[in-house]
């Protein structure tokens, strides 16, 4: 008596892998492999596929979960109060953390990485979903359960990994069986944080609104700004920046893309002259300041060695207060109260600025996928 | 028409249990009406029993398979009462179950679709402490051994999604198109049984319940230290998962006290007394405090068990009244209290606080009682009379257990029979036996 007008992962295909519009964010793997179906894998550049079809009993949540689709918009929007212009309730705030090590290697001012630690040393969480550095553009997904592993993993990525499937997968290693789950003692990754993209969050967000594993262990979203992931190769950053992979010490996106090189010298590139290197899908996505996370972080609007704080959920208040309370973050200080007004307002109208902008562009690219794929359509029909 | 030689009994705790099978084994007709989808009720619930240290569910599991398999019992689960008509001796009963989705003659429990099922929401059965799927088992012993789907979270049901447990079952049990169904009972006497619900006490905000995570509720410790609990009976804070070595029992919340409950819940420093034996027995590093008002031990073998406590099983008992419980920097619970004793306030700390909770008639027991025509007392439990302790005040309809006043498991268990002869009496003697209460009224 199931609905046949459901859709499945072959809608999935079609509507989101094939219009080039996934963004691999992981989210129908890590679902299919915590339920311990197993019927979807990771292709080699990271996009879904089937391992073994005759698995997939089209029950169609993948479909539901999926960041690109909009089934569960309504329910996502009351659940979690998305609010224009760039998402929910919010504290706009500017910190780094207090531990030099940290700093040494985080992107801006490692506030993310100073609140994993927080939450891990006073067991608020038992794990991050995190990515650990293999190379410049090359990341591992793990999860993060000691202060090596986290401090491991800092700094930002671009190049995309879709961490999430590792969570799927740890799930079922965790929690083999419903009669084997012991929520408190012997499932030791019942409290994880998410470290994640606008569409990471999302999908963990609609799988939250659903009830549905492997989101249960999330208890923590710390959402990145996202202007766009890149597919650099070595290739391209010869072409276009004139520099050797080699040659890369870090890489920043605030509101121009930053190349520090090995040398000392530090490059400043234009997003529009990198637009075209950016994943397809990233171009189509609406979402910069991650706006269902429980707190969102970047670098844009803060002075260099500075993390911007966007502080959504009482949840997220709750986390940043202790963590600064117990000296894991610190504040960027201001000369007085009317400075700290009009450099909070420049920082605020910068995310906004980046939030109506991404959201433009990924309205206007949406459309003309749509076009393009209904001419292919009509090409087809009369053909 | 011939009168019914039928009963109903409302509730399947251990007194519905024990009302019902002293009945059946007079010969009646018993139909036993349960809410949740298994029977066993609060005493299912809890690890062992005072003062004599049995397991609960292996004492009462004999019981609940006696009401599965006994010819003259019909169990309706997930079913309730909506209307009552008629009088002593001739009761015509409304009562509507609620779809179970899946075929009790088919599932055999077999566990399955409780793998498969992607859903995780709190599990009632264990206080919230872990995770349940759509569909579930009440818990592993409950009777019928049958599962049930809950139908506010299944996806099948409410997005027309998934599917994935009609699939996986190899019985064929699953019916996502199960309809709730109305039966229309005709028996000569009723028996009440709906027994309680623990006092919330994140009202009571000085025990910092909800605010601190090692602060827990008795009943939820039942669950932490029974073997088949989601720690496996593992004593763990709540925070960290570390063994809890000192523990603060706290009593009388919600008791005993003009803003919440005025009536002693009765079964608390006995049971507060059975928790600190049992961690001690679990790991005999394990210390206990018992903050009382006054220490109400009075049955049979209660005095020597406290006795026992207190020599065998490291237990102290601390005469005071709480007044606060705050939490220091590594999250271990400081309990704030006054001595009444030696006249001073002082402060223990400790890595879990456990309240003893005030003991409450079930959710809807008010709702029911008024379906039923029956009175409730000042404190919201049935009305009785102490020469006729299972009548209320319509005839026909008795009560036993905690719904008519705090007691323990022995006296909920001869209260049913008490009120299962009475029941009987109406049924076979042929005429309408008038409550007692009602005539002195």
């Amino acid at each position: 008596m199931q609905d046949v007008s459901i859709k499945t992962f072959a809608d999935l295909q079609q509507e989101v892998v094939q219009a080039g519009l996934c963004g691999k964010c992981g989210g129908c793997v890590s679902f299919c492999s915590a339920g311990q179906l197993h019927a979807l894998e990771p292709d080699e550049q990271g996009f879904p596929r089937y391992s073994d079809e005759s698995r997939c009993l089209k029950c169609g949540i993948c479909y539901l979960i999926c960041p690109v689709t909009s089934d569960l918009e309504a329910e996502l929007q009351q659940k979690f109060a998305r609010e224009l212009p760039a998402g929910g309730r919010m504290v706009i705030t500017s910190a780094r953390s207090t531990d030099p090590e940290v700093r040494q290697v985080a992107t801006d001012g490692g506030v993310v990485t100073a609140l994993l630690l927080y939450m891990l040393d006073r067991r608020l969480i038992d794990g991050a979903i995190v990515s650990r550095r293999t190379g410049l553009f090359s990341r591992v997904p793990l999860i993060a359960t000691t202060r090596e592993e986290i401090i491991a993993a800092a700094g930002s990525h671009f190049s995309g990994s879709s961490h999430l499937e590792r969570l799927g997968e740890q799930y079922t290693t965790y929690t083999p069986t419903i009669s084997a789950v012991r929520g408190l003692a012997g499932n030791r990754l019942s409290r994880v944080a998410l470290v994640g993209t606008p569409c990471q969050v999302n999908t963990i967000r609609k799988m939250q609104c659903l009830s549905i594993l492997p989101a249960d262990v999330i208890t923590y979203t710390l959402g990145l700004f996202c202007w766009e992931n890149f597919a650099f190769t070595a290739e391209t950053l010869q072409n276009r920046l004139g520099v050797d992979l080699d040659d890369i010490a870090k890489i920043n996106i605030k509101d121009e893309l930053i190349v520090v090189l090995n040398s000392g010298r530090t490059l400043h590139v234009p997003l529009a002259q990198v637009d075209d290197l950016a994943r397809p899908a990233c171009l189509a996505c609406g979402e910069f300041a991650n706006d269902y996370a429980d707190l969102s972080f970047g670098g844009l609007g803060s002075p260099q060695g500075y993390t911007t704080v966007l502080i959504r959920a009482p949840k997220g208040q709750r986390l940043y207060t202790e963590a600064l309370r117990q000296g894991y973050i610190e504040e960027l200080a201001f000369s007085d109260a009317s400075q700290m007004r009009s450099e909070k307002t420049k920082m605020m109208a910068k995310v906004v600025a980046f939030t109506q902008r991404k959201r433009e562009r990924g309205r206007v690219r949406k459309a003309e996928l749509a076009a393009a794929a209904a001419s292919v359509d009509q090409g087809g029909s009369s053909g | 028409m011939a009168k019914p030689r039928s009963v109903l009994v409302i509730g399947g705790g251990v007194a519905g249990i024990q009302a019902a099978l002293d009945l059946a084994d007079i010969g009646l007709q018993v139909h036993l009406i349960e809410q949740k989808p298994a029977i066993g009720g609060r005493m299912a619930q809890l690890d062992k029993t005072f003062p004599t240290n049995d397991c609960a569910i292996c004492i009462l599991s004999p019981k609940m398979a006696d009401c599965a398999r006994h010819p003259n019992i019909t169990v309706h689960t997930l079913a309730e009462v909506r209307e009552v008509t008629g009088q002593a001796g001739d009761f015509s009963v409304l009562v509507h179950r609620q779809a179970r989705y899946v075929k009790e003659s088919e599932c055999t429990a077999c566990g399955l679709c409780l793998q498969k099922c992607p859903t995780k929401v709190a599990d009632e059965f264990e206080m919230g402490l872990q995770k349940r799927g759509a569909i579930y088992q009440y818990y592993p012993q409950g009777v019928p051994a049958a599962v049930a789907i809950d139908r506010e979270h299944c996806l099948r049901l409410t997005k027309g999604r998934c599917g994935i447990c009609e699939r996986v079952c190899q019985r064929g049990a699953v019916d996502y198109a199960d309809k709730d169904a109305e039966l229309v009972l005709s028996v000569g006497a009723i028996v009440v049984a709906t027994g309680f619900d623990p006092f919330d006490p994140t009202v009571l905000r000085q025990y910092g319940y909800g605010k601190y995570r090692n602060i827990i509720t008795a009943l939820e410790y039942e669950r932490l230290i029974s073997a088949s609990g989601p720690t496996g009976g593992h004593l763990l804070r709540l925070s960290d998962r570390q063994p809890a070595k000192r523990l603060a029992f706290i009593q009388c919340v919600g008791s005993r006290d003009v803003h919440s409950n005025r009536y002693c819940s009765s079964v608390c420093c006995m049971y507060a007394t059975k928790e600190a034996i049992l961690a001690n027995e679990h790991d005999s590093e394990v210390r206990s405090t018992v903050f009382y008002t006054d220490l109400r031990a009075a049955g049979r073998g209660f005095q020597e068990y406290i006795a026992r406590a207190q020599r065998e099983y490291g237990v102290s008992y601390r005469r005071g009244r709480v007044a606060e419980v705050a939490e220091n920097e590594q999250e271990r619970p400081v309990v704030w209290y006054e001595d009444t004793l030696a006249g001073r306030p002082a402060s223990e700390v400790v890595d879990l606080v456990v309240l003893a909770v005030s003991l409450v008639p079930r959710r809807g027991a008010t709702a029911l009682a008024s379906t039923l025509g029956v009175e409730l007392d000042d404190c919201a439990f049935i009305k009785t009379d102490p020469l006729s302790p299972t009548d209320t005040t319509r005839p026909g309809v008795f009560a036993c257990g905690f719904c008519r006043g705090p007691c323990d498991i022995p006296e909920s268990v001869a209260q049913a029979s008490g009120a299962a002869a009475r029941a009987a009496q109406v049924v076979l003697g042929g005429v309408a036996v008038p409550s007692r209460i009602a005539e002195q009224g």
